[in-house]
């Protein structure tokens, strides 16, 4: 579904991303690990048009990503969830995920003076819409709740529901369950499992937290230094031995 | 009376000046400073065309507005690049340089000397002359703003708007362009600015560039900061509260020379006042905090 070949990536002097090739599979979550500076940020800043490479290229279903800007990279189909939790705090949750689908006529400022009645249409299927996702991740009560009211784990919710709004095929989940009480981890995991059997979607995940590679994971790539270590079954990578150096010492 | 409706008249214009920098400061997140340049441009735009090419006022000010929108256009391109204290900058930057410009192009502009003698207003035979008649007209290009700003911050457009005050990448990374969006709004903003700036130069006959400094853009913001952003209610709460202020201190029997220090006094005070008490202003949705 998304291929990277020979990807790279300097800061100053940093090589940040050192010749990396990635494949992410259709409807499977595959997994970026390492420790921390490994570059699998810079990864997902690359494939989400943040940051320019220096050399390489990306495929998206065929099509090459190199030098979109972000928010058409963002209509192609992938979406990104940060590190940091971001919400539009003082929105609504149903206002958060409306404004995830795009093509809505009532965002040129022309629309909602000429065109009203198509975007009232839109509107009306827009919200339908939103609020499906919401209670899709549990958040069905939440709808008229501002943002910033909702609880660091609720937040996480939130950002799933936008994630899933506007048909994005591909996920980006940077270290989705980081700040999140482990009550709620369980149920994070759960609804990424949901959105790949049930919805069809492709995960790419950074996770720091091995016992959750182990449970969601079909495909594993360890990164080091910029470069990619090693990859394969998530048992097969974490058993060798430069994982275990990099996240336990021994 | 006619005190009273001048009083009218000239809220009314703040209050088009505050609703079209509302739509920049509480839906964009975008502290522009250069508010008082669109509002002399587009009175120079008009009072030039009514004066030297005969325009009615009526012709004279869509002129105003598309002169004031194309403006913002090229103001905003090479701007909007620049984020927070850095964007204001430029906007600073772009309120001296059109001051400058209104004050030295003295073949055009007339320079300090200012342009005497605007018309006033005509419609079908009908000529708003007295103070009474600017405050209905300057009342019918207010309900127009407030019309035009509700409908605008309702949609999905002022939707997107409050995303990017909220969080810009987010935005970007749910597909918007954000760029275009803060273009846009600086070009509705820039050209609504044109509205009240014609309306004033034909309502007082004359302007200079003095009535379109550095000063009049802190002031237009001070509305805003005091009636709160975000919403409709704030700038219009805030015109009437900021221009009503002042006023009282005519029956403190306030020497004139010493009036106009106090009333700016007044005005760094309540700035202030409302930063450390109410970020928000009185009616805000959005605060500066």
């Amino acid at each position: 579904m998304l291929e990277l070949n020979n990807i790279n990536k300097r800061f100053g002097g940093l090589k940040a991303v050192d010749d990396v090739s990635l494949y992410f599979t259709e409807r499977k979550i595959s997994a970026l690990i390492g420790p921390n500076g490994a570059g699998k940020t810079t990864i997902f800043n690359i494939i989400s048009g943040f940051i320019r490479p220096d050399g390489g290229t990306m495929l998206f279903r065929s099509k090459p990503l190199d030098g979109l800007p972000a928010w058409k990279v963002a209509s192609t189909g992938i979406g990104r969830m940060f590190q940091d939790n971001r919400v539009f705090g003082k929105l609504t949750c149903l206002e958060n995920v409306l404004l995830a689908k795009n093509g809505n006529p009532g965002e040129s400022p022309l629309g909602p003076f000429f065109s009203s009645g198509k975007v009232r249409d839109f509107e009306r299927r827009n919200a339908e819409e939103a609020s499906k996702w919401l209670a899709f991740v549990g958040l069905g009560d939440k709808k008229y709740a501002p943002a910033e009211n909702l609880s660091y784990g609720q937040q996480k919710l939130l950002s799933f529901a936008r994630l899933m709004a506007d048909g994005r095929e591909l996920l980006l989940l940077d270290e989705p369950t980081a700040g999140v009480n482990p009550a709620m981890i369980g149920e994070i995991l759960a609804l990424i499992k949901k959105i790949v059997k049930e919805a069809g979607k492709t995960v790419v995940i950074i996770e720091h937290n091995m016992s959750v590679i182990l449970e969601i994971a079909d495909f594993v790539y360890f990164m080091d230094d910029g470069r990619v270590e090693t990859f394969g079954a998530p048992k097969d990578v974490l058993a060798d031995e430069r994982v275990r150096e990099a996240y336990t010492g021994l | 009376m006619n005190y009273v409706l001048h009083i009218l008249v000239m809220i009314e214009i703040y209050l088009i000046l505050g609703l079209s920098l509302n739509l920049l400061l509480g839906y964009g997140g975008l502290f522009s400073l250069a508010h008082a340049a669109f509002y002399g441009v587009g009175a120079y735009i008009s009072a030039l065309l009514m004066v030297n090419f005969g325009f009615n006022f009526f012709l004279a000010l869509p002129v105003a507005v598309i002169g004031c929108m194309l403006l913002a256009l090229l103001v905003a391109l090479p701007s909007l690049r620049l984020k927070g204290d850095y964007f204001m900058l430029a906007t600073l930057a772009f309120q001296t340089l059109v001051f400058t410009i209104l004050y030295n192009w003295v073949p055009v502009t007339r320079g300090p000397y200012g342009v005497s003698g605007i018309p006033q207003p005509q419609l079908a035979g009908f000529k708003v002359a007295e103070v009474w008649q600017f405050a209905i007209l300057g009342a019918v290009f207010a309900a127009a703003a407030v019309a035009l700003f509700r409908k605008l911050y309702a949609s999905p457009y002022g939707r997107v708007l409050k995303a990017i005050r909220d969080d810009e990448l987010l935005a970007v990374s749910l597909g918007k362009n954000t760029t275009r969006f803060k273009v846009t709004a600086f070009m509705i903003s820039g050209g609504v600015a044109a509205l009240p700036g014609a309306l004033f130069a034909a309502y007082v006959s004359y302007i200079d560039p003095t009535s379109f400094t550095l000063d009049e853009s802190i002031f237009v913001v001070t509305l805003i900061v005091v009636g709160g952003a975000g919403n409709l209610k704030g700038p219009i709460i805030g015109a009437f509260i900021v221009l009503l202020i002042p006023e009282c201190l005519r029956f403190l029997n306030i020497p004139d020379t010493v009036a106009p220090n106090v009333r700016q006094i007044i005005y760094g005070a309540l700035i202030v006042m409302m930063m450390r008490l109410r970020p928000r202003g009185i009616m805000g949705d959005y605060g500066f905090d």
